[in-house]
């Protein structure tokens, strides 16, 4: 069984009662249940709360490769990224008793955490423009509806895998607006101009592609 | 049934990603604030963008990363919480504030010190500054002073020049003119000085005389009687000429006139012979 829907709707996880199930750790490995996953996370975040180091070391392995991955497409530098990947799993620690599993998902907590970072530090930086450039949209692997290569293609996890289809599955144009919204610190203005479209069809263009890939992803097993 | 529609959906989509700004973003979370179904629209919403993360290009962090990190958590200030125990603090409250006040305390001093020691500089400038101006004041008074004294000195000087000019106006000037008239070219100047008492007569082209022949001078005093004795002189034989210093031997007060007359050798009380120069 897939496991990438995961980390996707919260209000499923809350209808399923994820939030009073909690699971033992070592029988993640073992969790296939969506709702049982974010329960782990939500647990995992509980011992850390309590100072339990042996709980981020698992959060880390779960978590580290997602987040390093966005700060690198983000920031475009190994360094900075892992500095912000840093950043972020030490924030995780230390608000780890902030984290309510009815306010979203832990994944999606600490991805808004990592790509804050990554997206002031690149405003800070005022090489947006230069990164764009740098990084065509083919890179992230479901641009013009092509996957990822072989390479690649080996190492993805199936929550990957499940989520690059689910956004390959998109329009092309949803899927341009949604990766310039997440990865690139524009503002909405800003896509607008890059895409070369009116301000409002941007807007529509993100609300559609973000409900279909909600979508997408909750119609997968 | 949803009361959410597509402008709630867009604006959510929008928060998701980070894009909402402005008066646009305070707006929506004052509407966030009261509408619990667009609060779970909006976790579902950026939950799903979260998974966009997926779609990065695969990459790894260093292996050594989370070594780093545990060992950073290992020594970090923040651990297993442990309960608040007042009677564990207190005492290290107290001393906490002991010392604090102490080293307040002391900082007060330290300043209230310098404070007192800057006041102490200030007053000995200030008598220093005095001394000085007393001291100016003192040397500008003795140069007044000696200003003054020479300013004094000038104007007695000014006023014994003009007392001397005023006494050179009071001379008695005279030309005795010739009354001979084997010598009419013969011609003297007498001056008298009435604060000394004394003249000096002046003559040119006057007869050498003989041996037992002297000429006399006469100061005319209408106090007097007879002319005053002015004292005998003799001429240079060669050039006929004579300068003599003369004093009257009685006091005299008014000049009406000089006169020479020629007497017998070292002069007579009363002139006898006969007047050979005379002023007018």
């Amino acid at each position: 069984m897939s496991t990438f829907s995961l980390y996707v709707p919260t209000a499923c996880l809350i209808a399923l009662g994820a939030g009073r199930r909690l699971v033992r750790m070592s029988e993640a490995e073992e969790t296939t249940d969506r709702a049982a996953q974010h329960t782990l996370d939500a647990r995992l975040f509980q011992r850390m709360a309590d100072g339990d180091r042996a709980a981020f070391g698992e959060l880390y392995d779960r978590f580290s490769r997602p987040l390093y991955a966005t700060a690198l497409r983000i920031l475009n530098d190994a360094k900075e990224a892992e500095d912000i990947v840093q950043d972020t799993f030490i924030a995780l620690w230390e608000k780890a008793r902030d984290f309510t599993v009815t306010r979203g998902t832990a994944f999606g907590w600490a991805v808004t955490l990592t790509r804050n970072r990554a997206i002031d530090r690149v405003r800070m930086r005022r090489r947006r423009t230069e990164l764009l450039d740098q990084a065509a949209p083919e890179d992230l692997g479901y641009g013009g509806g092509s996957g990822p290569d072989s390479a690649d293609q080996a190492s993805l996890s199936e929550q990957s895998t499940a989520v690059r289809s689910a956004v390959a599955a998109l329009p092309t144009e949803q899927q341009q607006a949604l990766e310039l919204a997440f990865f690139s610190g524009l503002t909405q203005q800003e896509i607008a101009a890059r895409l070369n479209e009116p301000l409002g069809t941007i807007k529509a263009r993100i609300r559609r592609g973000l409900l279909k890939l909600r979508a997408n992803l909750s119609s997968r097993p | 049934m949803s009361t959410l529609d597509e402008s709630h959906e867009e604006l959510a989509s929008l928060y998701a990603f980070g894009l909402l700004e402005g008066q646009e973003l305070k707006q929506f979370e004052v509407t966030l604030a009261s509408s619990p179904e667009l609060r779970d629209l909006v976790n579902e919403l950026t939950a799903t963008s979260a998974t966009l993360a997926h779609t990065a290009p695969v990459a790894a962090p260093l292996a050594s990363l989370k070594a780093r990190l545990l060992s950073r958590i290992a020594t970090g200030p923040r651990g297993k919480i442990v309960p608040f125990r007042l009677s564990f603090w207190l005492p290290l409250a107290a001393a906490a504030a002991f010392a604090l006040s102490t080293v307040w305390l002391a900082q007060l001093n330290f300043i209230t010190r310098t404070e007192n020691s800057l006041l102490v500089e200030q007053q000995a400038i200030a008598a220093a500054t005095l001394q000085s101006s007393r001291n100016q004041l003192e040397a500008e008074r003795l140069i007044a002073n000696q200003e003054r004294r020479g300013a004094e000195t000038r104007i007695a000087d000014l006023t014994l020049h003009m007392q001397e000019q005023s006494d050179l106006a009071q001379f008695k000037i005279a030309t005795l003119a010739s009354l001979l008239d084997n010598s009419p070219q013969a011609l003297a100047v007498a001056i008298w000085n009435p604060s000394t008492q004394e003249g000096v007569l002046a003559v040119e082209k006057l007869p050498a005389l003989a041996a037992d022949r002297d000429y006399q001078l006469w100061v005319i005093d209408p106090q007097y009687p007879i002319p005053v004795d002015g004292g005998v002189f003799e001429v240079n034989p060669a050039t006929g000429e004579a300068r003599y210093q003369f004093k009257a031997d009685r006091p005299v007060k008014a000049i009406a006139a000089f006169a020479v007359s020629l007497e017998r050798k070292g002069g007579v009380p009363k002139a006898e012979g006969p007047m050979v120069l005379i002023s007018q």
